[in-house]
């Protein structure tokens, strides 16, 4: 008999407050490739499955909780090759999706802000960790080096091909070097990330335009397989008369300008048009220029605005005011110069088909305000003159990212990167070399106290607005300290966690159902099967005669450990579930 | 009426409750239902203040003690707050996990304090007058304190400073431009405003921001950004209110800053109405959605509601646009209505 046998359930609880022991002590490690364990994975683990690279986020939230910053900023570098700069600037799908953030429960865990800190806190002598390949001597020429074309690059330098990037601009990271303003992202910790990726051997060919300094049909011949991951750069236009004005700039040539270290004029008043985080980098740019009354004007309600809560509120906490239901219909100019934007208003309509909900213009409702710029920020397109309307119509040529799938977000460009390489990978050696399986681990604490499900959400901290003014590239956030990232850290319900019950060892006491804090012990008559293998929801009943068992709802589930703590037949058990890829 | 057809009314403000009345003058067999997160049946909130000092009692707060609604066979649900509304199902859940079915549903939910963007990380320190709960946490801290900071000016701020004076209080008030929103004040306003504040015994401040506001043992310490320093018992935040529209937030029902509603009070939702200050109403004649504040409003609103969802086609008009008196600030405004205008309780 182990030593650990000897004692009680409660003489173990006494020796260790801080830690509740589940039912299985010994540690046992499967990997499975069962859809009912994928299925349970993307229910139970929302921030996880809502992360488009499907970044471990409870994984590197208890690292972090444990200090281990190095390890936490791997985690996240598995799935994503830019950890410091997502951290900054991600559209954090996650915090939307994150339990804590549900009714009654609080505000969900600042994911993104963690994330930030393991880059901020880890060591300066951090080790990298890369799982080389073998050289295969196969060549791939990428086409771009912003999010996309580096994850592409990176993924394949791993599996052990050549890379090289072709970047028509002078410096790379694309939109993260030429569209999102050095306030929001510091270019030195930009910088040294792209070179974490370019110290695989990978080459940066810089100043080089495919189509005008070499054409796709000679990389095609030069290189085994070509990557177009040129992004969207072609902005969208107004179509309204007035838009050729000077001073009327385009979102994307506006922000070009502001972090090459130009100083694009704008006046006092600035009119930005766009609901999405780019009309934001404008007018907050537009602010740092000197500009004193700037707007930010949409079409539809604020509801619709893509950008998180975070951006909207520190854009109003720096003046900018946000005008909802209104759409420019004229831009007015004296001299060649504008003057003034005509709006008309607008109401919301219902559409059978995506995206459901229009503005439409109401007749007659036009009103201008005089200003001295505006800045049209109405997303871009991909610029496919450069390259070819239809790459993956051509043998070898691949694409990846915003040119694939229009203008979107940095992290799903990085997870099409890292898709796209996989492809290619089988592309070049005839057979796919890694994939994901759900590897589950015997787990023996409950790893939370309830206390914890009562900390208030750590805010990030700023700088303040005179701060900010007085250098225009002066990062806003300045990160957690090492105090507030533990808490923060702690809020995390530890998704990951798998609670089930035993049904032969349970005996219906129902101990469990009467301390849960949380609807999420249930008594079923059923659970259904969905048509893709994974598991349904439970069916429920109060009439004991059909309770078949009573099961742990782990989509509902916050982890505190209570039902484990009461059960006297310990029959509740505790598995960490993750994703994570494997040779096959 | 069908059996099973519910009128459920969320709010029991003065929209809520003259919607509800006029359901049921209209609809004697209806099953009507009141839902209010206060734990307080219908009270007067401009006598806040007043119950603050001692001047009134809670009795005469008081609009509708619950054997009125008894009597009008309303049910009212107080101290429940609705989480969500899910538009498929006409079902209401509640934050303590209850759900209630409906078959048409007027909102009136009122609005709650705005915290301006600058204040945000200090709201843990901030305390507001804008309900009977607010009020009730506060009412004999206020009494025992000494020196106060007010920071913002609208209405009820104004109302509070002058309290607070009558109660022989210390007073710093800092005006902010953007307290009366969405008017701004400007400087020539604000300098009428300080004139007209300046018999009042009050430290008043303007043209100055908040620049930290730090806790230190049972007191607050103040510093502006021109260097002003004040250390205080209370802090009082006073910068007008938004509406109260969180519960419908991701149900379907348009919104934008409050919940848009066309010229007869009808969401884009066939048997969803709002009205009174958490409503976004179309105004035919400025072509455009706003927001009204004020009591005779709220009353308007909530009896055009409930006879539009009868089946009526009653066009809320606006009020016209009219020069309001904001201590002595003349300010160019519609929808708005003097607080204390109590002349349809």
């Amino acid at each position: 008999m182990k030593k650990e046998d000897l004692y009680s359930k409660e003489e173990k609880l006494f020796q260790d407050k801080n830690k509740i022991y589940s039912a299985q002590y010994k540690k046992q490690i499967v990997y499975s490739t069962d859809a009912r364990d994928f299925g349970q994975v993307a229910k139970s683990i929302p921030c996880q499955d809502a992360c488009p690279a499907k970044t471990n986020i409870p994984g590197y939230i208890r690292a972090i909780y444990e200090k281990r910053y190095g390890r936490a900023y791997e985690l996240n570098r598995g799935a994503n090759i830019l950890p410091g700069v997502l951290g900054r600037i991600c559209s954090r799908p996650c915090e939307s999706a994150c339990r804590h953030g549900e009714s009654d429960n609080g505000q969900s865990v600042g994911i993104c802000h963690l994330k930030r800190s393991c880059a901020d806190l880890k060591p300066g002598s951090h080790r990298i960790i890369e799982g080389l390949y073998t050289p295969t001597e196969k060549k791939v020429a990428v086409i771009g080096s912003g999010p996309a074309g580096l994850a592409t690059a990176h993924s394949l330098a791993v599996l052990g091909h050549k890379v090289v990037i072709f970047e028509s601009m002078e410096k790379p990271g694309g939109m993260l070097m030429y569209g999102i303003p050095e306030f929001r992202l510091p270019r030195d910790l930009l910088m040294l990330e792209i070179k974490n990726i370019l110290r695989l051997g990978i080459e940066l060919k810089t100043n080089k335009a495919v189509g005008s300094d070499i054409s796709l049909s000679q990389l095609k011949n030069e290189y085994d397989a070509v990557v177009v991951a040129a992004g969207c750069v072609s902005p969208r236009k107004f179509d309204i008369s007035g838009e050729n004005l000077e001073n009327v700039y385009n979102g994307l040539d506006f922000m070009k300008a502001v972090n090459e270290g130009k100083k694009p004029f704008v006046g006092d008043k600035v009119a930005v048009i766009g609901a999405g985080f780019t009309a934001v980098d404008c007018a907050r740019s537009a602010v740092r220029l000197g500009a004193t009354d700037v707007s930010i004007n949409i079409r539809k309600t604020i509801e619709y605005m893509r950008i998180d809560e975070t951006e909207k509120h520190e854009a109003q906490f720096e003046g900018i005011k946000i005008y909802s239901l209104i759409q420019p219909s004229r831009i007015i100019g004296d001299g060649g110069k504008v003057t003034a934007i005509e709006f008309n208003r607008t109401r919301m309509e219902k559409t059978d088909s995506p995206p459901y909900k229009i503005s439409i213009p109401i007749k007659n409702s036009q009103f201008s305000v005089s200003v001295d710029c505006v800045i049209a920020a109405l997303g871009q397109i991909p610029d496919v003159n450069v390259v070819s309307k239809e790459p993956e119509a051509m043998d070898g040529v691949f694409s990846a990212g915003d040119f694939v799938t229009g203008s979107s977000d940095v992290i799903s460009a990085i997870a099409g990167g890292r898709e796209c390489a996989a492809k290619i990978d089988e592309y070049l050696v005839g057979e796919k070399r890694k994939q994901t399986v759900v590897r589950l681990e015997t787990h023996d604490t409950t790893d939370r106290q309830r206390s914890y499900d009562f900390i208030d959400k750590i805010e990030m901290n700023t700088i303040d607005m005179e701060e900010r003014l007085s250098k225009s590239t002066h990062e806003v956030e300045t990160g957690y300290t090492e105090d507030q990232a533990h808490e923060e850290a702690k809020r995390c319900y530890l998704c990951s966690l798998k609670y089930e019950i035993d049904p032969l060892a349970c005996i219906y006491c129902s101990a469990c159902i009467d301390v849960a804090p949380k609807d999420c012990i249930k008594m079923i008559e059923s659970v259904s099967v969905n048509p893709d293998g994974t598991l349904g929801r439970y069916e429920e009943t109060s009439n004991w005669n059909r309770v078949v068992s009573i099961a742990i709802d782990n989509a509902n589930c916050i982890r505190c450990g209570q039902c484990l703590a009461v059960c006297p037949m310990d029959c509740i058990s505790v598995t960490k579930t993750e994703l994570i890829e494997i040779d096959t | 009426m069908p059996d099973n057809d519910h009128y459920v009314i969320i709010g029991n403000g003065p929209a809520g409750n003259h919607a509800a009345a006029t359901l049921r003058e209209k609809d004697k067999d209806a099953k009507i239902t009141i839902i209010s997160d206060e734990c307080i049946p219908y009270y007067y909130k401009p006598k806040l203040t007043d119950f603050i000092a001692d001047k009134i009692a809670k009795e005469d707060l008081m609009v509708n003690f619950l054997d009125s609604y008894e009597d009008k066979d309303i049910r009212i649900r107080c101290g429940q707050a609705v989480d969500r509304i899910d538009l498929n199902s006409k079902t209401l859940f509640l934050q303590h996990m209850e759900k209630i079915k409906y078959s048409k549903l007027i909102i009136a939910s009122g609005s709650r304090e705005r915290v301006l963007p600058s204040m945000a990380s200090y709201a843990k320190h901030l305390k507001f007058v804008t309900s009977y709960t607010d009020v009730m946490e506060v009412k004999n801290e206020i009494q025992k304190a000494k020196d106060f900071f007010i920071f913002g000016g609208d209405l009820v701020g104004f109302k509070f400073l002058r309290l607070l004076n009558f109660m022989d209080k210390t007073v710093s008030i800092l005006i902010c431009p953007e307290a009366f929103w969405p008017y701004h004040l400007t400087s020539g306003m604000l300098a009428q405003i300080k004139e007209n504040l300046s018999k009042l015994n009050a430290d008043i401040i303007v043209e100055d921001e908040i620049s930290t506001i730090e806790k230190q043992n049972k007191s607050y310490v103040l510093k502006t950004q021109k260097g002003i320093e004040k250390t205080v018992d209370m802090v009082f935040s006073f910068n007008g209110l938004i509406p109260n529209i969180e519960f419908a937030k991701g149900s379907g029902i348009d919104i934008d800053h409050g919940i848009l509603v066309n010229e007869y009070l009808k969401t884009n939702v066939n048997s969803i109405y709002a009205c009174g200050s958490c409503a976004q109403i179309y105004n035919r004649a400025i072509k455009s959605y706003s927001t009204s504040i004020g009591w005779p409003n709220a009353v308007a609103q909530g009896k055009a509601a409930a006879l539009n969802l009868l089946g009526d086609q009653k066009i809320i008009e606006s009020v016209s646009a009219k020069y309001f008196d904001l201590e002595g600030a003349k300010i160019k405004t519609s929808w708005w209505e003097d607080i204390d205008k109590d002349n349809d309780i």
